[in-house]
């Protein structure tokens, strides 16, 4: 049953990512709002397949690559939920779906080949969950930012040409994309910062490995945050840096 | 009993007719009641706008009506029979036109909002007056729906249609709300002062004017209750402003990128706008290639107006077949299938981008 509520899942993303780019080429708004429900609809089978998971293996549904594809998702759905419309990004949910949809697919693939079934914890760590639950939630804030940092990348290249295509009159502000991209930046960095001090309160200390990506992610992205309230980054190149920190922290998760 | 319509617009009749033709909103309570007492004439709304002046109502036999009422207007205004050349509609036709108008496709700025207020007011007017009954009612709540109907569901707001229309899109689209936004004018003239008018009109609040002539600054400093600064004085001031509207009378070029470049920093990764609309341009091109700077000039800031005009444009054959679908669906029948009973009351509620809120059961 959890296999077909993330299928179902998937293809209310699909759906909702498809309608909302056809409305953003006929230029209906108002079919844009949509989005937001279908992105709550995507949410409450995702809230299934995570529940059905979590009582499969008696914790945290984070025990396989697919798992925690998954959870990812969820994360990036419930903070564009929760955000989207207080950051006035609604358009960030439309961004959102391909990644969403993308993510889900690897992971109904990579159960239908190998799906390693229950795996009930030895003994229930709360601090490992903590550690695993809070850092895939910050992996979901900065995803968002990655997203918006796009979107920011696009309304800045429409600006600088002079020749606003068609999505330019659709797109947000470049002002709310950047102020999006920092407080993203910083939900998720606050996240992972509670993530990694639960680790140090594990029963069983981390790998090296796995210590020193998780910290490599989180030095990333504080410092960052640091040089941004130092300084201020140019909105352009914290798109670029919330980007290229998202893509690091995808290739560090196969690692953890 | 039908629905008709008699009026000129901008398309059909100078503004010297217009202007003699326009009824000024006191005297319009007394227009109604002497329009409905024109024979066969039983409700009458009246539409007098800067570019149109429409008489909307219902009769028992409207070919008469429309005669009767374009005498009543010789004999009430300074024109003459056969000097204007009215619109006449009846029927489904009335409602189209209303309808079309409601939708800002009969508008001199094409897709432009403020009608849409416009006949609401009038509507207003009117049953106030006691001057509509069910026909009316049921028409114009039809094309409030119809309105917004049209402007949700098509690009016909879409884009800018004016040099200072985009401008003032261009900076929203960097800003967001314009409320916080501190405006420069290098050289006080005509068009700049349109053009932070418009930005005014949108919430930008600080304004600096900095001009060769400190009296002429002076004086639009205080039209636009700004700060006027000596001309000498206007790069210790670009660090402080948001956009920066330039429109010299200089030969060469005022603003280089080494201005621009020397206070992008203490700007801490806000965003400068910068619009030339000198000829001779009065910034470098170069200063374009900086870092959350954009710059437009006159012919950069047309291409998007005519382009903005040509896309609304292109949306009017859509919008006419959401008008033309909602009247096959809906149907002028239906004006006369209400019941008495069943009169609507009017909904001033919401604008014209509010939605499909206002149904018409």
């Amino acid at each position: 049953m959890d296999d077909w509520y993330l299928i179902i899942s998937t293809l209310i993303f699909l759906v909702g990512f498809l309608l909302a780019v056809i409305s953003l080429r006929r230029g209906r708004k108002g079919e844009v709002g949509l989005n937001f429900w279908l992105a709550a609809a995507g949410f409450i089978f995702q809230c299934l397949f995570l529940r059905e998971r979590g009582e499969l293996h008696g914790r945290c549904p984070i025990t396989n690559g697919a798992e925690v594809l998954v959870f990812i998702c969820w994360s990036v759905v419930i903070l564009y939920l929760a955000l989207g419309k207080a950051f006035r990004l609604s358009l960030l949910g439309v961004f959102s779906m391909p990644l969403v949809f993308v993510f889900q697919l690897i992971a109904i693939i990579s159960l239908a080949a190998n799906d390693p079934g229950p795996r009930p914890p030895e003994t229930l760590d709360p601090w490992l969950e903590m550690h695993a639950s809070m850092s895939l939630l910050a992996y979901g804030a900065y995803g968002l930012a990655c997203i918006a940092g796009i979107m920011y990348l696009v309304q800045n290249r429409q600006l600088k040409s002079h020749e606003p295509g068609r999505l330019f009159y659709s797109l947000p502000p470049i002002k709310y994309l950047s102020d999006a991209i920092i407080r993203l930046l910083v939900i998720g960095t606050v996240l992972i910062s509670v993530g990694i001090i639960a680790a140090f309160f594990m029963q069983v200390a981390p790998e090296a490995v796995h210590l020193a990506a998780s910290g490599a992610v989180w030095l990333i992205y504080f410092v960052i945050v640091l040089v941004q309230f130092i300084r201020r980054i140019s909105p352009k190149r914290l798109s670029v840096l919330a980007i290229g920190a998202f893509v690091f922290a995808l290739v560090t998760l196969s690692v953890l | 009993m039908s629905i008709f319509c008699l009026g000129v617009n901008h398309k059909t009749a100078p503004v010297e007719i217009r202007e003699r033709l326009a009824i000024a909103e006191k005297a319009v309570p007394e227009h109604l009641s002497e329009i409905r007492g024109i024979g066969p004439i039983e409700e009458a709304v009246v539409l007098s706008t800067c570019n149109r002046v429409e008489i909307y109502g219902s009769a028992s036999d409207s070919g008469d009506a429309l005669e009767k009422l374009v005498d009543y207007l010789v004999d009430h205004f300074e024109v003459e029979h056969g000097e204007v050349e009215f619109y006449r509609h009846e029927a489904e036709q009335a409602a189209n036109h209303l309808f079309e108008v409601a939708s800002g496709l009969d508008s001199m700025v094409l897709g432009e909002t403020e009608i849409f207020g416009q006949i609401k007011k009038a509507y207003a007017t009117a049953q106030q007056n006691g001057a509509t009954a069910r026909r009316m009612n049921k028409l114009f709540q039809q094309s409030f729906t119809v309105g917004k109907l049209v402007r949700s569901n098509t690009r016909i707001q879409q884009g800018s249609t004016s040099v200072g229309a985009a401008a003032v899109d261009l900076a929203e689209k960097i800003f967001g709300k314009l409320d916080g936004c501190r405006v420069m004018i290098l050289g006080a003239g005509e068009m700049s002062r349109v053009t932070a008018q418009s930005l005014q009109s949108r919430g930008a609040k600080s304004i600096i004017v900095s001009n060769r002539s400190f009296d002429k600054a002076e004086e639009l400093a205080k039209e636009l209750q700004g700060k006027a600064i000596l001309f000498d004085e206007w790069m210790n001031h670009l660090h402080k402003v948001d956009i920066v509207i330039s429109s010299t009378a200089a030969p060469h070029a005022v603003v280089h990128k080494e201005h621009v470049e020397k206070i992008i920093d203490q700007r801490r990764g806000l965003a400068l706008f910068l619009i030339d609309i000198a000829v001779p341009r009065d910034i470098e091109d170069e200063v374009n290639e900086i870092t959350d700077v954009y710059l437009y000039n006159i012919d950069q800031l047309q291409r998007i107006a005519d382009d903005g005009v040509k896309r609304r444009e292109k949306q009017i054959e859509i919008c006419r077949q959401v008008i033309s679908g909602f009247l096959e669906e809906k149907g002028i029948e239906a004006l006369a299938e209400v019941p008495d009973s069943r009169k609507q009351k009017p909904d001033f509620s919401e604008g014209p981008t509010a939605g499909r809120t206002v149904t018409d059961s």
